[in-house]
């Protein structure tokens, strides 16, 4: 008997919300379309990423000369605008190449008679990741000019790379995780949120107290509301990403994947709901859940590689839930692997657990009023 | 005509005076939306510190001076944060993901390189995605070709001259600390006009406002000026950090003045027309935070876009945002990232202005109260 009230307030509350939800179509863009023009605009610069545009001169016409500007070529880390010296200088003022890399016209000569010989290299060094890109990119052009020589290249250490993860991501796609995560957690938290703190405001929530229902149903019923919202919305980011080839979960995997999605948009929403029982109040709701996403989001290593970061950074990031949340969604799509799968999981359920206790608390306070 | 000139700026002044201090009196989103955008640029700016060198171990092998010497030519490559540690270690810390590579110098290094043989150094990666991990693929070629100019100056003939454009290097995050500052303007901006418009809807003030014998226009030059003086002090604050902690100093102060009021004229009139056509304030601010990242992503904030690809930077001409990274970029840096000069910049931003301030007009003009 209990069970059922407890399920039958649950199930009212979540209508309610849920319809509430349907209403504010405006609200429901707001939260979906930056997360999709994310994805858009990464994809459309995707075929740049890295590869820096650089204006190729050779001067030289004899075959040392060709033989470098092929390895310059092969190197694929540039989008080569192959010109004269003219033309490059007007497409570096003009910011369409980065660089200009000359070959000189004493290239071939200079070599034959085993004198040093240049690649001249004009860098509009404004930042140091482009100006380091074509700094690494350049040496790295003349390496495998000696090493197409084969045996008869003087340069005899090599690189012997091993991976330690079956594929590359690209940067886009590696950035689809991420982004579908800020949007579970942004709409967890206003969903959640709002539909909280909305009974404050309108003063309905005089109502809920005062019903027989138990205030964990009222809390459950809203927490549900939350994540059905959120993880539908979270599920057709997945899809939309899916379908245009960027991810490819794979048999079980697809199940991994759909439990973390789940799992945060639970964290979102019952973090929401915390948030619109502390604070009651539409604007500050909205403000505090957009400070707590944004936090949560880049400290988890949102738009970057935390592997990359300072450790103190990592130190970080492992005490924020959402990590753990990125792992396992990354070894689910990318690697279809359950590596570390039972930690995320259990980190995620916690923090949820954690959220809702702290809403719980936060309505209970209040009904003491 | 005096009177009536009077009389508006009266307006004016009540507009911005009640719509200051009804922000002042949610103190608890004043407070947020004051800070909001400064922990925009300092999250962003802590997480580009990754956009720098790559955490990697190096096991040495071989401790002989060739080895050392490769070892001195990666940490001179501009890529690495290099640590020396033993194979299990190096294994434990890749695993681990706090680093992303490990390079190992084989025990017979010093020896192959001696008698002109082939030799590997074996070099680990993490390829977690490929824009960082192409950075160390290349960084090793580059390793290796220096240690030969230096080991072996007459072996190998070939070296890099390299020439900059500019007297000095600018590091990642002063540059994009200037970008994530636009973008930080545009979300203490948008935050705090489109509020403001929206709540006169929300609580259906604007009845009396517009039923009252003021002119629309003073109405809304009133509240725009409040949002400005508001959004103001998140400037200030944005403005302290960047350059006092981030350490990024303005090369011309006048155009950082300038154009912060320039920008703040832009995003307040933006958002003041979102409250206006929106009217509640919910989607507003969701709106308002919402298209912060990929305005961010899409105008250049990352390197001049002409070097990314053309529907792009298409779409990215579109928005002012494009422009304010350009004039800004040239008020701290002096750089020039179009081929506009500051000039034509600022004429573009102020046609953008104008232009959205005949729109928030035209909205208020045709904004009518149902009963």
């Amino acid at each position: 008997m209990i069970i059922r009230d407890f399920l039958r307030a649950s199930w009212l509350i979540l209508r309610k919300d849920l319809q509430i939800w349907l209403r504010q179509p405006a609200n429901i863009a707001a939260t979906i379309v930056p997360a999709l023009v994310i994805l858009f605009i990464q994809a459309l610069g995707a075929q740049a990423v890295g590869r820096s545009p650089v204006a190729l001169v050779v001067e030289d016409t004899g075959t040392q000369g060709a033989l470098i500007a092929q390895a310059i070529r092969n190197a694929d880390v540039f989008r080569l605008h192959e010109v004269d010296a003219v033309q490059a200088q007007a497409q570096l003022k003009n910011l369409d190449v980065v660089a200009i890399v000359t070959i000189p016209a004493n290239f071939t000569a200079g070599l034959q008679a085993h004198q040093p010989v240049q690649v001249n290299v004009t860098v509009n060094n404004l930042n140091l990741d482009l100006t380091n890109d074509i700094r690494r990119a350049v040496p790295d052009a003349v390496t495998q000019y000696y090493l197409a020589q084969g045996n008869a290249s003087p340069i005899k250490v090599t690189m012997n790379e091993s991976d330690l993860r079956l594929r590359d991501i690209q940067l886009f796609q590696y950035a689809v995780l991420p982004t579908i995560v800020l949007l579970l957690l942004i709409s967890g938290l206003i969903t959640g949120g709002l539909a909280t703190a909305r009974e404050w405001e309108t003063s309905t929530v005089k109502e809920l107290l005062l019903s027989p229902a138990p205030g964990s149903a009222v809390i459950a019923g809203k927490v549900l509301a939350g994540f059905v919202t959120s993880f539908l919305l979270g599920v057709l980011v997945l899809a939309v990403a899916y379908l245009l080839g960027w991810i490819y979960p794979q048999g079980i995997y697809w199940l991994t994947t759909l439990l973390i999605i789940a799992l945060i948009a639970l964290m979102g929403s019952s973090l929401g709901v915390a948030i619109g029982a502390a604070f009651r109040q539409i604007q500050p709701v909205i403000g505090v859940s957009m400070f707590v996403a944004l936090y949560l989001f880049f400290l988890s290593g949102g738009i970057s590689v935390l592997a990359f970061e300072p450790t103190w950074l990592q130190s970080i990031a492992a005490f924020i839930p959402l990590t753990y949340g990125n792992h396992a969604l990354q070894m689910a799509v990318f690697y279809n692997s359950a590596d570390l799968l039972g930690r995320d999981v259990l980190v995620l359920a916690l923090f949820s657990l954690v959220a809702l206790f702290l809403g719980s608390m936060a309505i209970s306070r209040q009904s003491k009023y | 005509m005096f009177n009536a000139m009077g009389y508006q700026l009266r307006v004016i002044w009540a507009c911005a005076k009640k719509d200051f201090k009804a922000a002042l009196t949610d103190r608890l989103f004043t407070v947020l939306s004051l800070f909001v955008p400064v922990n925009l640029l300092i999250l962003m700016s802590l997480f580009v510190l990754a956009g720098g060198n790559a955490p990697t171990a190096v096991v040495m092998e071989d401790q002989g001076p060739y080895a050392q010497a490769f070892y001195q030519a990666m940490s001179q490559a501009h890529s690495f944060r290099l640590q020396i540690t033993s194979a299990v270690e190096a294994e434990r810390l890749i695993t681990a993901g706090q680093i992303v590579a490990v390079v190992t110098i084989p025990s017979d290094f010093d020896a192959q390189v001696k008698q002109n043989q082939p030799v590997q150094v074996g070099v680990q990666i993490n390829n977690l995605n490929t824009d960082f991990t192409n950075d160390i693929r290349r960084a090793i070629p580059l390793s290796i070709t220096s240690f030969y100019a230096k080991a072996f100056p007459n072996l190998v003939n070939v070296s890099v001259q390299e020439n900059d454009l500019y007297a000095h290097d600018t590091d990642y995050i002063p540059y994009l600390g200037v970008s994530i500052l636009v973008i930080a303007l545009m979300m203490g901006g948008l935050l705090q006009s489109g509020t403001a418009a929206a709540k006169e809807w929300e609580n259906q003030t604007m009845k009396e406002l517009l039923l009252s014998p003021a002119s629309r226009w003073a109405i809304m030059t009133g509240k725009m000026l409040g949002a400005f003086l508001m959004s103001l002090g998140s400037t200030i604050i944005v403005l302290l950090v960047l350059i006092l902690i981030v350490g990024v100093r303005p090369e011309n102060w006048g155009e950082v003045l300038g154009f912060s009021v320039l920008s703040l004229v832009i995003f307040n009139t933006v958002g003041t027309l979102l409250g206006t056509v929106i009217k509640t304030r919910q989607p507003v601010i969701a709106l308002s935070t919402g298209i912060s990242l990929p305005l961010f992503f899409l105008s250049g904030a990352f390197a001049p876009i002409s070097f990314t690809t053309p529907l792009l930077q298409v779409i990215a001409r579109i928005f002012p945002v494009y422009y304010q990274i350009v004039v800004f970029q040239h008020a701290f840096h002096g750089f020039a990232l179009n081929t506009y000069s500051l000039g034509g910049n600022t004429l573009i931003l102020v046609g953008y202005a104008m232009a959205l301030l005949l729109l928030v007009t035209v909205a208020l003009q045709r904004a009518t109260v149902s009963h």
